[in-house]
């Protein structure tokens, strides 16, 4: 049988201080960056290098970094960390000539390959470790993580600031909202808006992580609950003031339209609302679109996988 | 671009095909699996349990599964084998199991929980010893991914003549893998298949990971022939005609990671005569997931129950 936890969503009232303690630990830590060129995947139109950088408790973090090859400075896709463990240069599916037109950079949170000396994930597992406790829950980390690769991109000189999209989930509104660098967001929440109400209705990975860990730990819920709405988008999604776009799951999903509209009016930026069609051909021309036009402009092509033209 | 409706698979079957799987399979028969079966209280509900398994492989790899069973098990259980894509995390097959059916969701070498022994990445998996067909990442990996059936067959709440397999995008290759080569598998349900057509799939996309392939290459443009020839004992097309069992297959005629062509081919060439194509139009790489679900769930409940 399932908790019976389902507490209104309530703000922590230390909730700014909180992650301003983050940001004043992260800047803190000098990011000692390294780069290493990798002949590999690099192209006659873009190269790519692996970069570490040092993020919270001195832990090293790596990343993809994919630099057009022609003169800059470039508009920037950042893909923010995200809850597995396979760090991918570009998404999986993603037509490899937009490395041409945008740089781009992905980093690996603490726990993911590449970053996992010496913590070392699961997934799933790693969206409970620690839940019960904020300042230990490990996803206060993987945050800080995620801005400092951030932090990293806008300070080189060939990225153009006025033009930086983050992707991603969860994690890509949470920098939206921490980081003032960001111009443009996608974000297709999976697990932080409103986190136990909404892992009640569902038994779906990886919600359903929440669901495991209060079944096991019934007596910890009030702890898990206040914990996790330090990061609960609710409360982070009216300091984001890019131009955003939310993507919902289907109609019956844990984080449908319906679901999310909530999240939506809580924000103040200019927020475009998009409900899944079901297949990633339809939902991934929407979105290429919806960055090209900002990125580069209405009149220009979104570069597209081959059998999407 | 879409569909080119005048490709042909330029896949050759090598001759001794046969001959080099067979020796693969009996190394692979020869590896005392030294079962590790340990129930995950905190992933166990009232209605499921679930194990972390471990087992061992050739080249002395250890391998993890997760193994999810309904606690209602009086009678023999169909059962599943549950096979992963190529960069997502395998899942918890707790939903199969409230179905009714015990089933394993492999994790083979590479992948997370079985990566200490093994690990060039992602990417990297796919190139990785791409010149030689006993040195290629996944020899071991399809070996891996057969011996599911063996730790099923194990287990004593399965019918060991009701084991089903699924698995989509490179679970829909390894399907058609483990239907071709364990004969316990009595039905099949592949999806968007991976790793089909390989030569032809580097051609018709320009995504990861068969980038991977165009990558590798870029840098060793020599070795094509090499690589070429390696591919074609790992081309799940050339597993398809010792496919007797009943099979679907589900294909996105918008398929950006697994050019539907090759899909097309695969189907082809797959021996059984119980065999349906489903081909969703205006799909990508979901191969119409959200439809089909139903179809697959029907499919075993007529095939297995």
């Amino acid at each position: 049988m399932k908790h019976e936890l389902a507490a209104s969503p309530s703000r922590p009232s230390d909730f700014g201080s909180f992650w301003y303690t983050v940001g004043r630990e992260l800047s803190d830590i000098s990011p000692s960056v390294e780069e290493e060129w990798i002949p590999l995947r690099s192209t006659d139109y873009a190269d790519l290098y692996g970069v570490r950088v040092q993020s919270l408790g001195a832990y090293s973090i790596f990343g993809y970094l994919s630099v057009p090859k022609k003169q800059g400075p470039h508009p920037a896709i950042y893909y923010a960390p995200k809850n597995g463990s396979v760090l991918e240069i570009i998404p999986q599916g993603t037509a490899n000539q937009i490395r041409e037109r945008y740089m781009i950079l992905s980093i690996a949170s603490r726990g993911m390959r590449n970053s996992d000396t010496p913590y070392v994930a699961t997934y799933p597992g790693q969206l409970i470790d620690g839940v019960d406790n904020p300042l230990i829950y490990i996803y206060r980390s993987v945050i800080a993580d995620a801005l400092r690769g951030l932090d990293y991109l806008v300070q080189r000189e060939d990225v153009d600031t006025s033009r930086i999209l983050v992707y991603g989930n969860d994690i890509a509104l949470l920098v939206g909202a921490l980081h003032g660098a960001v111009t443009h967001l996608v974000t297709r929440p999976a697990y932080f808006f409103d986190s136990i109400p909404n892992a009640i209705r569902t038994s779906t990975y990886p919600l359903e992580e929440f669901n495991d860990f209060l079944q096991c730990y019934p007596g910890k819920a009030e702890n898990v609950t206040n914990a996790l709405e330090y990061f609960n988008l609710r409360w982070h999604a009216s300091a984001v003031t890019a131009e955003t776009l939310i993507m919902a799951e289907p109609a019956g999903s844990a984080y449908s339209l319906e679901i999310l509209r909530d999240l939506e009016s809580e924000m103040s930026a200019d927020v475009t609302m998009y409900e899944s069609r079901n297949s990633t051909y339809k939902d991934g021309m929407y979105v290429e679109r919806w960055i090209t036009d900002r990125l580069v402009g209405a009149d220009s092509a979104a570069i597209l996988p081959n059998c999407w033209n | 671009m879409g569909i080119n409706p005048n490709h042909v698979g330029s896949l050759v079957k090598p001759d001794d095909f046969d001959v080099f799987w067979g020796e693969v399979m009996a190394d692979s028969n020869r590896v005392d699996p030294d079962y590790l079966v340990e129930r995950d209280d905190l992933r166990s509900t009232d209605e499921v349990e679930v194990h972390q398994v471990f087992y061992s492989s050739i080249d002395g790899i250890r391998v993890s599964g997760w193994y999810a069973k309904p606690l209602d098990n009086t009678n023999k259980l169909p059962a599943m084998v549950l096979l992963p894509g190529y960069q997502s995390d395998p899942p918890i097959p707790k939903d199969w199991a409230k179905k009714g059916y015990a089933c394993f969701s492999v994790s083979p070498r590479g992948k997370v929980r079985s990566r200490s022994q093994f690990d060039p990445g992602y990417p990297g998996l796919l190139t990785h010893g791409i010149t030689s067909r006993v040195e290629y990442s996944y020899k071991g990996f399809y070996v891996d991914a057969w011996k599911a059936v063996d730790f099923l067959k194990t287990c004593e709440e399965v019918d060991n003549n009701r084991i089903g397999v699924t698995g989509s995008s490179q679970g829909g290759g390894l399907t058609v893998v483990l239907a071709a080569m364990r004969s316990e598998i009595k039905a099949a349900a592949a999806g968007a298949p991976y790793l089909c057509g390989f030569m032809d799939a580097i051609q018709l996309t320009n995504t990861y990971p068969y980038q991977e392939i165009n990558d590798y290459l870029r840098i060793h443009p020599e070795e094509r022939s090499l690589v070429r020839d390696t591919l074609a004992y790992f081309d799940v097309i050339s597993f398809a005609d010792k496919v007797t069992c009943p099979i679907i297959v589900n294909i996105g005629l918008r398929d950006n990671v697994c050019p539907p062509e090759t899909g097309y081919d695969l189907f082809e060439r797959i021996l059984s005569t119980d065999k349906r194509l489903y081909e969703y139009d205006g799909h990508g790489h979901d191969a119409g997931g959200y439809l089909h679900n139903t179809i697959i769930q029907t499919f075993f409940e007529r095939q297995l129950r």
